[in-house]
Protein backbone atom coordinates (compact mmCIF):
# COMPACT_ATOMS: atom_id res chain seq x y z
CA UNK A 1 0.00 0.00 0.00
CA UNK A 2 0.82 3.44 -0.69
CA UNK A 3 0.28 6.86 0.54
CA UNK A 4 -2.53 8.28 -1.48
CA UNK A 5 -4.05 4.33 -1.25
CA UNK A 6 -4.35 4.60 2.16
CA UNK A 7 -5.40 7.96 2.37
CA UNK A 8 -8.08 6.81 0.07
CA UNK A 9 -9.02 3.85 2.40
CA UNK A 10 -8.86 5.76 5.98
CA UNK A 11 -11.51 8.10 3.93
CA UNK A 12 -14.12 5.31 2.61
CA UNK A 13 -13.59 3.69 6.05
CA UNK A 14 -14.43 6.82 7.92
CA UNK A 15 -17.73 7.24 5.67
CA UNK A 16 -18.82 3.64 5.90
CA UNK A 17 -21.43 2.41 9.39
CA UNK A 18 -19.62 -0.74 9.72
CA UNK A 19 -15.78 -0.35 8.07
CA UNK A 20 -14.10 -3.86 7.90
CA UNK A 21 -10.20 -3.85 9.30
CA UNK A 22 -8.92 -4.24 5.86
CA UNK A 23 -9.83 -3.01 2.79
CA UNK A 24 -8.87 -4.85 -0.14
CA UNK A 25 -8.07 -2.85 -4.06
CA UNK A 26 -10.16 -5.24 -5.89
CA UNK A 27 -13.36 -4.51 -3.59
CA UNK A 28 -16.25 -2.97 -5.60
CA UNK A 29 -17.78 0.05 -3.76
CA UNK A 30 -21.25 -1.12 -4.97
CA UNK A 31 -20.37 -3.99 -1.96
CA UNK A 32 -19.48 -1.36 0.56
CA UNK A 33 -22.82 -0.47 1.38
CA UNK A 34 -21.71 3.10 -0.11
CA UNK A 35 -24.69 4.86 -1.65
CA UNK A 36 -24.46 7.84 -3.95
CA UNK A 37 -25.00 10.47 -1.42
CA UNK A 38 -21.87 8.90 0.74
CA UNK A 39 -19.97 8.99 -2.73
CA UNK A 40 -20.34 12.48 -3.25
CA UNK A 41 -19.39 13.06 0.58
CA UNK A 42 -16.28 10.57 -0.19
CA UNK A 43 -15.33 12.64 -3.30
CA UNK A 44 -15.51 16.18 -1.33
CA UNK A 45 -13.08 14.55 1.22
CA UNK A 46 -11.09 12.66 -1.80
CA UNK A 47 -10.74 16.74 -3.21
CA UNK A 48 -10.45 18.19 0.32
CA UNK A 49 -7.27 15.81 1.06
CA UNK A 50 -5.41 16.08 -2.20
CA UNK A 51 -5.88 19.41 -3.02
CA UNK A 52 -7.66 18.13 -6.75
CA UNK A 53 -11.12 18.11 -8.74
CA UNK A 54 -12.58 15.14 -9.95
CA UNK A 55 -15.11 14.66 -12.20
CA UNK A 56 -18.26 12.81 -10.62
CA UNK A 57 -21.60 13.14 -11.38
CA UNK A 58 -24.55 11.00 -9.21
CA UNK A 59 -26.45 10.22 -11.93
CA UNK A 60 -23.76 8.15 -13.90
CA UNK A 61 -22.39 4.96 -13.61
CA UNK A 62 -18.36 5.91 -14.03
CA UNK A 63 -15.79 3.20 -14.59
CA UNK A 64 -13.35 5.11 -11.93
CA UNK A 65 -15.82 4.49 -9.32
CA UNK A 66 -16.62 0.67 -9.48
CA UNK A 67 -13.69 -0.90 -7.41
CA UNK A 68 -11.05 0.90 -4.37
CA UNK A 69 -8.35 0.57 -6.57
CA UNK A 70 -9.65 2.05 -9.65
CA UNK A 71 -10.44 5.30 -7.45
CA UNK A 72 -6.79 4.91 -6.42
CA UNK A 73 -5.72 4.88 -9.61
CA UNK A 74 -7.48 7.87 -11.07
CA UNK A 75 -7.04 10.08 -8.10
CA UNK A 76 -2.78 9.40 -8.70
CA UNK A 77 -3.61 10.47 -12.46
CA UNK A 78 -4.94 13.57 -11.50
CA UNK A 79 -2.42 14.62 -9.13
CA UNK A 80 -0.28 13.76 -11.64
CA UNK A 81 -1.70 15.90 -14.23
CA UNK A 82 -1.96 18.70 -11.58
CA UNK A 83 1.45 18.64 -10.83
CA UNK A 84 2.43 18.32 -14.50
CA UNK A 85 0.42 21.50 -15.48
CA UNK A 86 2.02 23.10 -12.22
CA UNK A 87 5.63 22.43 -13.47
CA UNK A 88 4.78 23.56 -16.84
CA UNK A 89 3.39 26.43 -15.41
CA UNK B 1 -67.36 28.65 12.18
CA UNK B 2 -69.63 27.86 8.99
CA UNK B 3 -70.83 24.25 8.50
CA UNK B 4 -68.06 22.44 6.74
CA UNK B 5 -70.10 19.57 5.34
CA UNK B 6 -69.75 19.52 1.22
CA UNK B 7 -67.58 22.36 1.29
CA UNK B 8 -65.66 22.33 -2.51
CA UNK B 9 -62.23 24.30 -3.47
CA UNK B 10 -62.35 25.74 -6.60
CA UNK B 11 -59.49 28.04 -8.41
CA UNK B 12 -60.13 31.59 -9.44
CA UNK B 13 -57.09 32.80 -9.86
CA UNK B 14 -53.55 31.80 -10.67
CA UNK B 15 -50.02 33.52 -11.40
CA UNK B 16 -46.35 32.47 -12.43
CA UNK B 17 -43.19 33.38 -12.97
CA UNK B 18 -40.82 31.57 -14.47
CA UNK B 19 -37.94 31.26 -16.81
CA UNK B 20 -40.60 30.65 -20.14
CA UNK B 21 -42.66 33.32 -19.32
CA UNK B 22 -43.44 36.13 -16.40
CA UNK B 23 -47.30 35.54 -16.12
CA UNK B 24 -49.33 32.06 -16.48
CA UNK B 25 -50.28 32.46 -20.07
CA UNK B 26 -47.25 33.79 -21.52
CA UNK B 27 -45.87 30.48 -19.51
CA UNK B 28 -48.44 28.57 -21.17
CA UNK B 29 -48.20 29.73 -24.17
CA UNK B 30 -44.33 28.51 -24.22
CA UNK B 31 -45.59 25.02 -22.96
CA UNK B 32 -47.53 24.74 -25.50
CA UNK B 33 -44.75 25.08 -27.89
CA UNK B 34 -42.27 23.15 -26.16
CA UNK B 35 -40.04 26.26 -25.65
CA UNK B 36 -36.87 26.09 -22.96
CA UNK B 37 -36.20 28.78 -21.11
CA UNK B 38 -32.62 26.70 -20.02
CA UNK B 39 -29.91 28.91 -20.62
CA UNK B 40 -26.07 30.13 -20.15
CA UNK B 41 -25.95 30.89 -16.28
CA UNK B 42 -25.21 34.65 -16.07
CA UNK B 43 -24.96 37.22 -12.88
CA UNK B 44 -22.43 35.49 -11.06
CA UNK B 45 -18.65 34.77 -10.50
CA UNK B 46 -17.87 31.76 -12.53
CA UNK B 47 -14.85 30.59 -10.07
CA UNK B 48 -14.71 26.66 -9.63
CA UNK B 49 -17.96 26.14 -11.42
CA UNK B 50 -18.21 23.49 -13.89
CA UNK B 51 -22.39 23.64 -14.36
CA UNK B 52 -22.61 26.32 -16.69
CA UNK B 53 -26.72 26.54 -17.24
CA UNK B 54 -29.67 27.30 -15.16
CA UNK B 55 -33.44 28.71 -15.82
CA UNK B 56 -32.88 32.29 -14.71
CA UNK B 57 -35.37 34.56 -15.39
CA UNK B 58 -33.98 37.56 -17.61
CA UNK B 59 -37.24 39.43 -18.35
CA UNK B 60 -38.59 39.99 -15.45
CA UNK B 61 -39.20 43.78 -13.92
CA UNK B 62 -40.36 44.22 -10.89
CA UNK B 63 -41.31 47.90 -11.47
CA UNK B 64 -43.78 46.51 -14.17
CA UNK B 65 -44.59 43.74 -12.12
CA UNK B 66 -45.25 44.95 -8.79
CA UNK B 67 -44.22 48.86 -9.08
CA UNK B 68 -47.28 50.23 -7.25
CA UNK B 69 -46.19 48.42 -3.97
CA UNK B 70 -43.59 49.83 -1.79
CA UNK B 71 -43.02 47.08 0.08
CA UNK B 72 -42.51 45.11 -2.56
CA UNK B 73 -40.05 46.89 -4.23
CA UNK B 74 -37.99 46.90 -1.37
CA UNK B 75 -38.68 43.18 -1.28
CA UNK B 76 -36.19 40.39 -1.63
CA UNK B 77 -36.13 38.52 -5.65
CA UNK B 78 -37.89 35.69 -4.37
CA UNK B 79 -40.50 37.99 -2.55
CA UNK B 80 -41.04 39.90 -5.46
CA UNK B 81 -41.58 36.55 -7.93
CA UNK B 82 -44.84 35.60 -5.03
CA UNK B 83 -46.00 39.01 -5.12
CA UNK B 84 -46.09 39.62 -9.30
CA UNK B 85 -47.46 35.81 -9.18
CA UNK B 86 -50.12 36.64 -6.30
CA UNK B 87 -51.03 40.19 -7.93
CA UNK B 88 -51.70 38.00 -11.00
CA UNK B 89 -53.49 35.80 -9.19
CA UNK B 90 -55.78 37.84 -7.71
CA UNK B 91 -56.01 40.00 -10.51
CA UNK B 92 -58.12 37.31 -11.63
CA UNK B 93 -59.90 36.21 -9.09
CA UNK B 94 -61.13 39.74 -9.25
CA UNK B 95 -59.74 41.07 -5.76
CA UNK B 96 -57.95 44.52 -6.92
CA UNK B 97 -57.53 45.51 -3.13
CA UNK B 98 -58.06 44.41 0.53
CA UNK B 99 -60.06 41.65 0.69
CA UNK B 100 -63.66 41.79 2.04
CA UNK B 101 -63.26 39.40 5.14
CA UNK B 102 -59.73 39.72 5.72
CA UNK B 103 -60.13 36.83 9.25
CA UNK B 104 -61.10 34.05 6.40
CA UNK B 105 -58.35 34.83 3.94
CA UNK B 106 -54.99 33.42 4.22
CA UNK B 107 -51.40 33.75 2.65
CA UNK B 108 -49.92 30.45 2.54
CA UNK B 109 -46.78 31.24 0.28
CA UNK B 110 -43.83 28.80 0.85
CA UNK B 111 -40.08 29.12 -0.35
CA UNK B 112 -37.63 26.53 -0.21
CA UNK B 113 -34.99 28.45 1.21
CA UNK B 114 -36.52 32.40 1.22
CA UNK B 115 -33.92 35.18 0.29
CA UNK B 116 -30.59 33.39 -0.10
CA UNK B 117 -28.79 36.09 -2.54
CA UNK B 118 -30.10 38.47 0.20
CA UNK B 119 -28.18 36.09 3.00
CA UNK B 120 -25.25 35.42 0.50
CA UNK B 121 -24.81 39.14 0.10
CA UNK B 122 -25.46 40.29 3.71
CA UNK B 123 -22.15 37.34 4.64
CA UNK B 124 -19.86 38.91 1.47
CA UNK B 125 -20.73 42.30 3.58
CA UNK B 126 -19.88 41.08 6.55
CA UNK B 127 -16.95 38.57 6.17
CA UNK B 128 -15.24 39.36 3.03
CA UNK B 129 -15.63 43.56 2.73
CA UNK B 130 -15.72 43.83 6.22
CA UNK B 131 -18.04 46.19 6.10
CA UNK B 132 -19.36 48.15 9.40
CA UNK B 133 -23.19 47.00 8.34
CA UNK B 134 -25.24 44.67 6.69
CA UNK B 135 -28.09 46.39 4.41
CA UNK B 136 -31.01 47.41 6.87
CA UNK B 137 -33.32 44.91 5.54
CA UNK B 138 -30.94 41.82 4.88
CA UNK B 139 -33.35 40.41 8.08
CA UNK B 140 -36.32 41.05 6.81
CA UNK B 141 -35.65 40.39 3.03
CA UNK B 142 -33.89 36.46 4.14
CA UNK B 143 -36.91 35.50 6.09
CA UNK B 144 -38.68 32.62 4.09
CA UNK B 145 -42.30 33.91 5.44
CA UNK B 146 -41.64 36.94 4.31
CA UNK B 147 -43.65 36.40 0.82
CA UNK B 148 -46.32 35.28 2.37
CA UNK B 149 -46.49 38.65 4.87
CA UNK B 150 -45.68 40.62 1.75
CA UNK B 151 -48.81 39.04 0.34
CA UNK B 152 -51.25 39.41 3.86
CA UNK B 153 -50.18 43.38 3.54
CA UNK B 154 -51.03 44.07 0.17
CA UNK B 155 -54.50 41.96 0.67
CA UNK B 156 -55.02 42.85 3.91
CA UNK B 157 -55.31 39.00 4.54
CA UNK B 158 -55.68 38.60 8.11
CA UNK B 159 -56.21 34.73 9.07
CA UNK B 160 -53.75 32.24 8.66
CA UNK B 161 -50.50 33.92 7.46
CA UNK B 162 -47.25 31.87 6.93
CA UNK B 163 -44.57 29.85 4.76
CA UNK B 164 -44.47 25.85 4.13
CA UNK B 165 -41.00 24.75 3.72
CA UNK B 166 -40.23 21.05 2.04
CA UNK B 167 -37.66 21.09 -0.63
CA UNK B 168 -39.34 20.97 -3.77
CA UNK B 169 -42.55 20.13 -2.46
CA UNK B 170 -43.05 23.60 -0.74
CA UNK B 171 -45.45 25.07 -2.88
CA UNK B 172 -47.68 21.71 -3.18
CA UNK B 173 -47.96 21.47 0.41
CA UNK B 174 -49.02 24.81 0.90
CA UNK B 175 -51.79 24.98 -1.73
CA UNK B 176 -52.68 21.88 -0.03
CA UNK B 177 -52.52 23.41 3.62
CA UNK B 178 -54.72 25.92 2.37
CA UNK B 179 -57.31 23.42 0.93
CA UNK B 180 -57.54 21.41 3.43
CA UNK B 181 -58.36 24.71 5.34
CA UNK B 182 -61.43 26.05 2.93
CA UNK B 183 -62.70 22.24 2.72
CA UNK B 184 -62.52 22.62 7.28
CA UNK B 185 -64.66 25.67 7.09
CA UNK B 186 -61.77 27.86 8.89
CA UNK B 187 -61.30 30.19 5.83
CA UNK B 188 -63.05 31.28 2.74
CA UNK B 189 -60.09 31.73 0.44
CA UNK B 190 -56.43 31.63 -0.03
CA UNK B 191 -53.25 32.47 -2.04
CA UNK B 192 -51.23 29.61 -2.29
CA UNK B 193 -48.40 28.66 -3.39
CA UNK B 194 -44.26 28.77 -3.86
CA UNK B 195 -41.60 31.21 -4.68
CA UNK B 196 -38.17 30.51 -5.06
CA UNK B 197 -34.71 32.24 -6.39
CA UNK B 198 -31.92 30.26 -5.25
CA UNK B 199 -29.45 30.47 -8.28
CA UNK B 200 -27.05 31.84 -6.29
CA UNK B 201 -22.93 31.43 -6.51
CA UNK B 202 -22.84 29.75 -2.96
CA UNK B 203 -26.08 27.54 -3.84
CA UNK B 204 -24.68 26.55 -7.47
CA UNK B 205 -21.85 25.36 -5.22
CA UNK B 206 -23.78 23.63 -2.98
CA UNK B 207 -26.03 21.57 -5.74
CA UNK B 208 -22.30 21.04 -7.68
CA UNK B 209 -21.07 19.92 -4.65
CA UNK B 210 -23.74 17.27 -4.45
CA UNK B 211 -22.97 16.20 -7.97
CA UNK B 212 -26.51 15.35 -9.01
CA UNK B 213 -26.56 18.79 -11.61
CA UNK B 214 -26.90 18.15 -15.11
CA UNK B 215 -24.02 20.04 -17.16
CA UNK B 216 -26.04 20.10 -20.13
CA UNK B 217 -30.10 20.07 -19.86
CA UNK B 218 -33.19 18.80 -17.93
CA UNK B 219 -33.90 15.71 -20.03
CA UNK B 220 -36.62 14.03 -17.62
CA UNK B 221 -37.25 9.81 -18.19
CA UNK B 222 -34.88 10.31 -21.51
CA UNK B 223 -31.89 7.96 -22.07
CA UNK B 224 -29.52 10.94 -21.84
CA UNK B 225 -30.88 12.42 -18.76
CA UNK B 226 -27.82 13.08 -16.12
CA UNK B 227 -29.19 15.50 -13.37
CA UNK B 228 -31.47 18.24 -13.11
CA UNK B 229 -31.05 21.90 -13.84
CA UNK B 230 -31.59 24.74 -11.03
CA UNK B 231 -34.18 27.27 -12.21
CA UNK B 232 -36.34 30.38 -10.39
CA UNK B 233 -39.86 31.35 -10.06
CA UNK B 234 -43.28 31.35 -8.54
CA UNK B 235 -46.14 29.56 -8.80
CA UNK B 236 -49.38 30.93 -7.45
CA UNK B 237 -53.02 30.02 -6.87
CA UNK B 238 -56.45 31.76 -5.64
CA UNK B 239 -58.50 29.41 -3.45
CA UNK B 240 -61.92 29.58 -2.63
CA UNK B 241 -65.17 27.77 -1.31
CA UNK B 242 -67.03 26.70 -4.70
CA UNK B 243 -70.21 28.63 -3.25
CA UNK B 244 -68.38 31.92 -2.19
CA UNK B 245 -66.50 32.05 -5.75
CA UNK B 246 -69.88 31.65 -7.19
CA UNK B 247 -71.79 34.40 -5.45
CA UNK B 248 -68.93 36.80 -5.76
CA UNK B 249 -69.28 36.14 -9.77
CA UNK B 250 -65.64 35.07 -10.09
CA UNK B 251 -64.42 32.89 -12.50
CA UNK B 252 -64.02 29.50 -11.51
CA UNK B 253 -60.68 28.08 -13.59
CA UNK B 254 -61.25 24.56 -12.07
CA UNK B 255 -61.41 22.59 -8.70
CA UNK B 256 -59.29 21.24 -6.73
CA UNK B 257 -60.41 18.03 -5.58
CA UNK B 258 -57.58 16.23 -3.52
CA UNK B 259 -54.35 16.57 -1.83
CA UNK B 260 -52.37 13.37 -0.23
CA UNK B 261 -48.93 14.11 1.62
CA UNK B 262 -46.45 11.37 2.46
CA UNK B 263 -43.20 10.83 4.06
CA UNK B 264 -41.17 8.44 3.17
CA UNK B 265 -38.96 7.84 6.75
CA UNK B 266 -36.40 6.41 4.94
CA UNK B 267 -33.20 8.25 3.22
CA UNK B 268 -32.33 12.24 2.49
CA UNK B 269 -31.70 11.62 -1.20
CA UNK B 270 -33.03 8.09 -2.58
CA UNK B 271 -37.01 7.93 -2.58
CA UNK B 272 -39.00 4.95 -1.58
CA UNK B 273 -41.58 3.60 -3.85
CA UNK B 274 -44.14 3.59 -0.57
CA UNK B 275 -43.97 7.24 0.01
CA UNK B 276 -44.96 8.35 -3.84
CA UNK B 277 -47.00 5.70 -4.16
CA UNK B 278 -49.42 6.14 -0.93
CA UNK B 279 -49.01 10.39 -1.78
CA UNK B 280 -50.90 9.34 -4.94
CA UNK B 281 -52.93 7.09 -3.62
CA UNK B 282 -54.49 9.27 -0.53
CA UNK B 283 -55.01 11.93 -3.33
CA UNK B 284 -57.06 10.03 -5.31
CA UNK B 285 -59.03 8.69 -2.37
CA UNK B 286 -59.36 12.43 -1.17
CA UNK B 287 -60.73 13.47 -4.50
CA UNK B 288 -62.79 10.08 -4.26
CA UNK B 289 -62.02 9.43 -8.20
CA UNK B 290 -60.81 5.85 -9.51
CA UNK B 291 -57.46 5.82 -10.90
CA UNK B 292 -58.56 5.40 -14.10
CA UNK B 293 -60.56 9.13 -14.13
CA UNK B 294 -56.99 10.49 -14.19
CA UNK B 295 -56.25 11.58 -17.93
CA UNK B 296 -52.67 13.60 -17.43
CA UNK B 297 -49.71 13.49 -14.53
CA UNK B 298 -47.62 16.56 -14.55
CA UNK B 299 -44.61 14.62 -12.90
CA UNK B 300 -42.13 15.51 -10.97
CA UNK B 301 -39.83 14.66 -13.19
CA UNK B 302 -36.21 15.60 -12.22
CA UNK B 303 -34.02 14.35 -14.69
CA UNK B 304 -31.92 12.24 -12.24
CA UNK B 305 -31.41 8.70 -12.90
CA UNK B 306 -33.59 7.44 -9.74
CA UNK B 307 -36.22 9.66 -9.56
CA UNK B 308 -37.45 9.25 -12.98
CA UNK B 309 -37.43 5.35 -13.05
CA UNK B 310 -39.02 5.40 -8.64
CA UNK B 311 -41.48 7.81 -10.19
CA UNK B 312 -42.38 5.76 -13.31
CA UNK B 313 -42.43 2.80 -11.38
CA UNK B 314 -44.40 4.13 -8.62
CA UNK B 315 -47.08 5.48 -10.94
CA UNK B 316 -47.63 1.98 -12.01
CA UNK B 317 -47.94 0.83 -8.69
CA UNK B 318 -51.09 3.39 -8.27
CA UNK B 319 -52.72 3.50 -11.91
CA UNK B 320 -51.82 -0.38 -13.22
CA UNK B 321 -52.86 -0.97 -16.65
CA UNK B 322 -54.21 2.56 -16.91
CA UNK B 323 -50.97 3.78 -16.45
CA UNK B 324 -50.10 2.82 -19.80
CA UNK B 325 -53.18 4.72 -20.99
CA UNK B 326 -52.30 8.14 -19.11
CA UNK B 327 -50.29 11.22 -20.22
CA UNK B 328 -47.13 12.06 -18.43
CA UNK B 329 -45.08 14.72 -18.64
CA UNK B 330 -42.43 16.79 -16.78
CA UNK B 331 -42.56 20.32 -17.74
CA UNK B 332 -39.57 20.78 -15.89
CA UNK B 333 -37.83 20.13 -19.22
CA UNK B 334 -38.64 23.34 -20.16
CA UNK B 335 -38.53 25.16 -17.17
CA UNK B 336 -35.69 23.82 -15.12
CA UNK B 337 -36.30 22.52 -11.44
CA UNK B 338 -37.88 25.59 -9.67
CA UNK B 339 -37.55 23.99 -6.64
CA UNK B 340 -40.05 25.21 -4.00
CA UNK B 341 -41.83 26.86 -6.48
CA UNK B 342 -42.11 23.75 -8.30
CA UNK B 343 -44.97 22.60 -7.66
CA UNK B 344 -47.37 25.92 -8.00
CA UNK B 345 -45.62 26.42 -11.34
CA UNK B 346 -47.03 22.83 -12.37
CA UNK B 347 -50.46 23.75 -10.77
CA UNK B 348 -50.49 25.88 -12.88
CA UNK B 349 -49.82 23.97 -15.94
CA UNK B 350 -52.26 20.90 -15.03
CA UNK B 351 -55.22 23.69 -14.90
CA UNK B 352 -53.96 25.00 -18.16
CA UNK B 353 -53.88 21.69 -19.41
CA UNK B 354 -57.28 20.61 -18.30
CA UNK B 355 -59.03 24.10 -19.43
CA UNK B 356 -57.38 23.68 -23.00
CA UNK B 357 -56.94 20.15 -23.36
CA UNK B 358 -53.89 19.58 -24.23
CA UNK B 359 -51.10 17.48 -22.25
CA UNK B 360 -48.05 19.72 -22.43
CA UNK B 361 -45.08 18.30 -23.57
CA UNK B 362 -41.63 16.98 -22.06
CA UNK B 363 -39.09 18.02 -24.30
CA UNK B 364 -35.70 16.88 -25.18
CA UNK B 365 -36.84 13.24 -24.92
CA UNK B 366 -35.28 11.98 -28.05
CA UNK B 367 -34.83 8.67 -26.29
CA UNK B 368 -36.45 7.15 -23.53
CA UNK B 369 -34.50 5.65 -20.29
CA UNK B 370 -34.70 2.13 -19.28
CA UNK B 371 -37.93 1.35 -17.83
CA UNK B 372 -39.14 4.28 -18.84
CA UNK B 373 -42.11 2.83 -20.64
CA UNK B 374 -44.72 5.28 -19.68
CA UNK B 375 -46.56 7.80 -22.47
CA UNK B 376 -43.87 11.30 -21.85
CA UNK B 377 -45.71 13.29 -24.39
CA UNK B 378 -42.32 13.37 -25.84
CA UNK B 379 -40.79 16.59 -27.17
CA UNK B 380 -44.47 18.14 -28.82
CA UNK B 381 -47.97 18.54 -26.54
CA UNK B 382 -50.65 16.88 -27.58
CA UNK B 383 -54.60 18.16 -27.81
CA UNK B 384 -56.76 15.34 -25.65
CA UNK B 385 -59.39 15.17 -23.28
CA UNK B 386 -58.18 16.21 -19.83
CA UNK B 387 -60.83 16.15 -17.20
CA UNK B 388 -58.75 15.55 -14.36
CA UNK B 389 -55.04 16.06 -13.26
CA UNK B 390 -52.58 15.46 -10.92
CA UNK B 391 -49.60 17.22 -10.45
CA UNK B 392 -46.85 15.12 -8.24
CA UNK B 393 -43.79 16.80 -6.32
CA UNK B 394 -41.43 14.30 -4.27
CA UNK B 395 -38.82 16.31 -2.02
CA UNK B 396 -35.73 15.48 -0.60
CA UNK B 397 -35.87 13.98 2.25
CA UNK B 398 -38.82 11.84 1.25
CA UNK B 399 -41.20 14.83 1.46
CA UNK B 400 -44.42 13.92 -1.03
CA UNK B 401 -47.43 16.11 -2.00
CA UNK B 402 -50.04 15.13 -4.56
CA UNK B 403 -52.40 17.33 -5.69
CA UNK B 404 -55.29 16.20 -7.96
CA UNK B 405 -57.35 19.06 -10.24
CA UNK B 406 -60.81 18.52 -11.90
CA UNK B 407 -62.85 21.11 -14.33
CA UNK B 408 -65.22 23.78 -12.88
CA UNK B 409 -67.62 22.81 -10.87
CA UNK B 410 -71.49 23.45 -12.62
Amino acid sequence: MDEVADKIVAILKKNMKNPPDTVPMETKLADLEIESLDLAVIVFDIEDTFGIQIPYNANEEVQDFATVGSVVDRVKQIIAEKNAAGAAA
Amino acid sequence: MASSEGRRVVVTGQGAVTSIGVSAPAMWASMREGRCGVGPLSGMSMDDLYIHIAGQIRDFDPRERCGHSKPLMLAERYSQFAGSAAIEAMSQAGYNGPVPNGHRAASIIGSGIGGLGTIEKGYEDLFILKKKATHPLTLLRSIASSAAAHVSIEYGIKGPCFGTVSACSTAAHAIGLAYQMIKSGMIDMGVAGGSEASITYGSMRSWQAMRVLSPDGCYPFAKRRNGTVLSEGAGILVLEEFEHARERGAPILAELKGFGMTSDAADMVNPSIEGPTEAMRIALEDARLAPSDIDYINAHGTATTVNDVNETRAIKAVFGPHAYKLSVSSTKSMHGHCLGAGGGVEAVASIMAIRDGFAPPTIGLDEPGDECDLDYVPNEGRARHIAYAMSNSFAFGGLNAVLVFGPAPV
